[in-house]
């Protein structure tokens, strides 16, 4: 009785509280949008005012001059544009399958108990947490030329060296290589927690059935996992349309032009060509592509109401 | 028993492939530890790997090294500002969202994730030119900014589950009992969600002890994060592979010692937005 006057006491001292300061959540939001304007929207306003422009990096290079959309224009001219796009798509379409299918063959195949099973899971997982950057450095001692362990492994089998990051088609595998090993535990981790959750008794039901293990996969495992599989792929792509570090310190795009990926095709605009105008249209470009990606995954996945219907039922 | 033998024996053989794998996984990282202990002349040289050729002779160069010394300062006091900052932003900002209904509710709360996910090439060169003309380039303010900018969104995200967790009734009380909102929040309400905090600190300081582009781009001499001073290492004439490679374990005993410790939360933080920098 009298805790339920105390609720209602609650819930009208709430009412009054929320109509009496409906600047509230304002006034706790307010910073994070100050730093959101700040470093956030400004920039990319700011951007797309000078992708608008000939824009040279110092006072040295040039005039600043308005060409309406002629950076745009110039872009899709510009053949080391199209190559950086080709790279990017290449890197992204043979580096995330590849990724996606080790990860989910590792998920099967580790989701038993064995001698140090739990040890294997989270030992796996550490090249995701690996520095990008030593990453780079690590392969790209790798595959030295004279002292690199490939390479001294291939003199001992009586195989010629090869100046691997030298070569045009080698260092493109290379980088994808880097990539496909420090990311598929990655697709791994977010696999095998997927796949954890799928109800045991589903899959006795299907021993009972007399089911075989590619039956189970097909109709069960999955089609419980698409969910899963679509979110990892999703942030595996948003994540592999930025990629710059670790390539930059391997490769530096080169050689040549050979592993100049979008990111850093738009670096060497900027800071190597001295063009921020060019440089600022692909970033826009960039920006345009991730937001489509970014927006999908979030409305597929990640939703406000879940979370709270979550915390409800907890 | 033949189907408990087939059992077992399938059982071995998924452990042995695992280890294989797990090693060819694990290779390349137990190299930059081991080549920080060997020194630059014997790794150029390409001799064989010897147990008595170990030293800490690199380490004791690269702690001599200037350069590195500030980027690893640098480093620190970049992480735990940007860490403070983001942390306390980002959990009035996570708080307002769970807390109170309001109309643009849903598409400020989806606008922060996507945030999170934008690409930082297309975010660098203007800050590069703002940054500039407002004088903060290449200073430790700057930088903290800039990693400010991907952590806070970050941070609202990683502790949303957290918040709408805790049940409203303890606020409610507070405030019946006469506290305003900000005592709620500050003297209720954290305490309770300390544990959610401290995660996102950790993941909020990786991000920024991690993150390489900014670094390269906002920063020069005096503001040089120690990502740029390792990279600076293999920069040069010559590839001091020892120095780098030790610095490069320097910088990876809070990566492994978090990652390690805080396994429970490793999905939490990387689909909250990654900790790739």
């Amino acid at each position: 009785m009298s805790s339920r006057k105390r609720d209602i006491e609650i819930s009208r001292f709430i009412r009054k509280e929320g109509k009496a300061r409906p600047h509230a959540p304002f006034l706790f939001l307010l910073p994070a949008l100050l730093v959101v304007f700040a470093v956030l929207i400004f920039p990319i306003v700011f951007s797309f005012v000078v992708s608008g422009f000939d824009w040279p990096l110092s006072e040295g290079a040039g005039t600043r001059k308005f060409v309406g959309l002629g950076n745009y224009f110039s872009l899709s001219g510009d053949p080391e544009f199209w190559n950086s796009l080709k790279l990017q798509l290449g890197f992204i379409f043979i580096a995330i399958p590849i990724e996606l299918l080790f990860g989910f063959a590792a998920a099967l195949l580790l989701n038993r108990e064995f001698f140090g099973a739990r040890i294997v899971r989270s030992l796996l997982l550490l090249p995701v947490f690996f520095l990008p950057i030593l990453s780079g450095m690590t392969w790209r001692f790798m595959l030295q030329p004279r002292y690199g362990p490939l390479n001294s492994l291939l003199i001992s089998l009586g195989a010629p060296e090869i100046t691997w990051l030298g070569h045009p088609v080698m260092a493109y595998v290379a980088i994808i290589v880097q990539d496909i090993w420090r990311m598929w535990p990655f697709m791994f981790m977010l696999l095998y927690a997927g796949l954890t959750a799928i109800p045991q008794e589903m899959i006795e039901a299907a021993n009972i059935d007399g089911a075989g293990f590619w039956r189970k996969l097909r109709s069960i495992i999955v089609p419980m996992l698409t969910p899963t599989i679509l979110t990892s792929v999703l942030l595996r792509i948003i994540d592999a349309l930025r990629v710059f570090s670790e390539v930059y310190v391997m490769t530096e795009g080169g050689p040549g032009s050979a592993t100049t990926l979008f990111s850093l095709y738009t670096h060497r605009q900027a800071f190597g060509y001295q063009k921020v105008g060019m440089a600022s249209a692909m970033a826009i470009f960039l920006l345009g592509i991730s937001i489509v990606f970014a927006l999908t995954l979030v409305r597929k996945n990640m939703s406000l109401d879940s979370l709270e219907e979550k915390a409800g039922a907890g | 028993m033949k189907r408990r033998t087939k059992k077992t024996l399938t059982s071995i053989v998924i452990a042995l492939v695992a280890f294989v794998v797990l090693a060819i996984e694990l290779y390349p990282i137990a190299i930059t530890v081991i080549n920080g202990f060997r020194r630059d002349i014997v790794i150029l040289s390409g001799q064989p790997f010897k147990f008595s050729q170990l030293t800490l002779k690199s380490y004791e160069m690269v702690m001599k090294n200037q350069g590195f010394q500030l980027g690893m300062r640098n480093s620190l006091i970049v992480g735990l500002l940007s860490t403070g900052v983001s942390v306390l932003i980002g959990a009035m900002a996570s708080y307002g969202i769970a807390r109170f209904r309001f109309s643009w509710r849903n598409g400020l709360a989806y606008s922060f994730l996507v945030f999170r996910m934008l690409p930082q090439i297309s975010l660098v060169i203007a800050l590069y030119l703002m940054f500039s003309f407002v004088g903060i380039r290449d200073t430790v303010a700057g930088i903290t900014l800039a990693h400010t900018s991907f952590n806070v969104p970050y941070v609202i995200w990683l502790l949303l589950p957290f918040f709408t967790a805790v049940d409203k009734a303890y606020e409610e009380a507070a405030m019946v009992d006469g506290c305003n909102r900000g005592g709620v929040f500050f003297r209720i309400f954290l305490p309770i969600v300390a544990p959610g905090l401290v995660v996102a600190a950790v993941f909020a300081f990786l991000n920024s002890w991690n993150e390489f582009l900014y670094a390269l781009i906002l920063t020069g001499v005096k503001a040089k994060t120690a990502p740029i001073a390792i990279n600076g290492l293999l920069g040069g004439e010559t590839l001091t592979w020892g120095q780098a490679c030790a610095a490069g374990t320097l910088m990876l005993v809070p990566v492994f010692f978090f990652t390690l410790g805080m396994q429970k939360f490793l999905i939490r933080g990387i689909t909250a937005g990654g900790v790739k920098g």
